[in-house]
């Protein structure tokens, strides 16, 4: 017998409404932003170092509608987006949109397993840490979970490179090429991504505590220990359930933070992530792939948002039932 | 509870100690930060953490910087919290359509990737600080105006507002002398935190290079060691001072937060 198990996943239409809101506001900002800014909007839309004649300026001028009206060029904007197209670098010579794309499985690869291992990881101990939280194990590794919060990832980057690849050779000191094996990938990513898994484990740990902290002392929790449970099996089959959502909220809402901190992280380990390519764009102030980044990064954030908000549907029937 | 105690006691005296800093920067440094002397010199007597790569006195540097970073730091988080706390207050008073559309505005503003945003911003306005300072602060106010707004939608509820409404008192009033000393005990550790993420912010922006460079602040310093070779030359003194700096004065300001907040939840309890 085969059963087919469907959760209804449900996110209510205002939700949705205001992430479209959100994606549509951020694309217009990122419009305005160019044309806003001081100095000459065809360098703001082209970078800093392109070398061309005058009459082939003037072309592109016209080409990238600057001599028309703004809504003409707004409405040309958004005919762009759809065609994903983000512009042109003159820096890297590439379209925009395959550069990030080339570059953004790199980031992915640091950032998602950091951000599971982080839940992971920042949930289980810091419910140990809220159940029992006057251990004196638990309480160092609050102190521990503090100065890791407390520190920008890119500064253990480099302490843990200097530590780990330099010093004792552990760990190659240099970022990676695209085809090295499995095992080669693996040994590069493994410091980036202890350390981000670290820093994101931090942030969810502070608030998986506080949450049990607060937990602990309700009713279910008294009636489960009276049904006769003992002390793990009430942490882990009732309270856990219930300390864990505001957790997910946090999640979603660390999403763009932790990138932010993925992008420095990939620059001290020289991986060949989005991070880098800001960093590069940065040098030779090509605006393009700035912005081409800020969009992706936005829509990653959102997606990110809208996934959290599935998970919380399945793990929290409340939400479902609402409606 | 003795150890809340101390745990608070330490927040505060580190705390103190770095504003203390920040304040008698001249008096304190011996020698001026851009003063040149021998370049990526070890550390001596003359100059206890050695000179960088055009020959300033790192320890110098280290103390200006606290200044820098604390500017940025209080700054940002003051024009968040304030910022903050009006759009929460405004948005769980009001309720209805003004709370919508409040809301609204800041769900759409914790979907902005803010430091790319700030990247650009700053590499459109060629680098500068008190730009850092009012992006940050105009970017981090979305989470104290949630924490606020759930705070304030439970204090209203209370009978001391009802008694106040039936007495005619007028809704600034109210707000002012009845339901913002309650929300204060949100505030301050959510004020703190956001200094806590502005300065580790602030710090990550400088380090990309995008800090001003004639304020020298401990991100930017990161930066130099990074790029002109301490890492490779093992001087460690010069990019570690900046970076333990930046961890110990977030750490004692993360401590005094945490601490007000479990003592505010046994207060509760």
């Amino acid at each position: 017998m085969f059963r087919v198990y469907c959760f209804v996943v449900f996110i209510s239409k205002k939700k949705i409404l205001r992430y479209l809101l959100a994606l549509f506001i951020i694309f217009s900002l990122n419009f305005i932003l160019p044309r806003a800014m001081p100095g000459d909007p065809l360098t703001n839309l082209l970078g800093e170092e392109y070398i061309l004649s005058e009459a082939a300026l003037q072309e592109l001028r016209s080409e990238l509608g600057l001599d028309k009206p703004l809504t003409f060029q707004y409405l040309e904007y958004w005919k762009g987006i759809v065609r994903f197209d983000l512009g042109y670098s003159y820096h890297f010579n590439q379209k925009v949109i395959s550069l990030i794309l080339s570059r953004m499985k790199w980031t992915l690869a640091l950032l998602v397993p950091s951000i599971i291992l982080g839940a992971i990881l920042g949930t289980i101990l810091g419910a140990l840490s809220g159940w029992k939280r006057n251990a004196v194990p638990n309480k160092a590794m609050t102190w521990a979970f503090l100065a890791v919060y407390s520190s920008p990832p890119y500064f253990l980057g480099i302490i843990l490179l200097y530590i780990f690849a330099f010093k004792w050779g552990l760990f190659p000191f240099k970022g990676f090429y695209e085809t090295g094996t499995i095992i080669d990938i693996l040994q590069h990513l493994f410091l980036p991504v202890l350390i981000m898994s670290a820093f994101a484990a931090s942030r969810n740990y502070m608030i998986m505590r506080g949450s049990v902290i607060i937990e602990k002392e309700k009713l279910y929790v008294v009636y489960a220990r009276a049904k006769g449970l003992l002390g793990d099996s009430i942490l882990f089959r009732h309270i856990f359930k219930n300390a864990i959502l505001p957790v997910l909220t946090l999640v979603a809402l660390d999403f763009g933070f932790l990138l932010s901190g993925a992008l420095f992280v990939e620059i001290i380990f020289s991986m060949n992530g989005m991070g880098t390519l800001i960093y590069e764009a940065l040098l030779s102030r090509d605006y393009p792939v700035l912005q081409g980044c800020f969009l992706i990064i936005t829509i990653m954030v959102i997606g990110a948002n809208l996934i959290v908000d599935v998970l919380y549907s399945i793990i929290d029937p409340r939400v479902r039932e609402k409606g | 509870m003795k150890n809340k105690t101390t745990l608070n006691r330490l927040g505060l005296v580190l705390v103190a100690l770095f504003v203390l800093v920040a304040v008698f920067a001249e008096i304190i440094t011996p020698h001026s930060p851009w003063k040149r002397f021998e370049p990526y010199e070890k550390p001596s007597k003359d100059h206890w953490l050695g000179t960088n790569d055009i020959g300033n006195d790192i320890l110098s540097e280290l103390i200006y910087g606290t200044r820098a970073s604390l500017i940025v730091g209080l700054g940002a988080a003051a024009i968040a919290t304030l910022l903050g706390l009006l759009i929460g207050l405004a948005s769980g008073y009001f309720k209805g359509p003004v709370d919508e559309w409040l809301m609204g505005i800041t769900d759409i503003f914790l979907m902005i990737p803010r430091i790319p945003l700030i990247i650009i911003l700053a590499a459109f306005l060629k680098s500068s600080f008190w730009i850092i300072m009012l992006a940050l602060g105009f970017l981090w106010w979305t989470s104290t105006a949630r924490v606020v707004r759930s705070k304030t939608l439970q204090v209203r509820e209370m009978d001391f507002v009802a008694s106040s409404k039936c007495l005619g008192f007028k809704n600034r009033y109210i707000l002012l002398s009845d339901i913002l000393p309650n929300i204060f005990p949100v505030v301050v550790p959510k004020f703190m935190l956001t200094v806590a993420t502005a300065m580790i912010s602030e710090a990550s922006l400088s380090f990309l290079g995008l800090g001003d460079p004639s304020m020298k602040s401990w991100g930017l310093m990161i930066n130099f060691a990074f790029i002109k070779g301490g890492l490779i030359n093992e001087m460690w003194w010069w990019y570690l001072s900046p970076g333990v700096c930046i961890i110990l004065f977030v750490f004692s300001i993360v401590l005094l937060g945490f601490s007000f907040e479990e003592h505010r939840e046994s207060v509760i309890r």
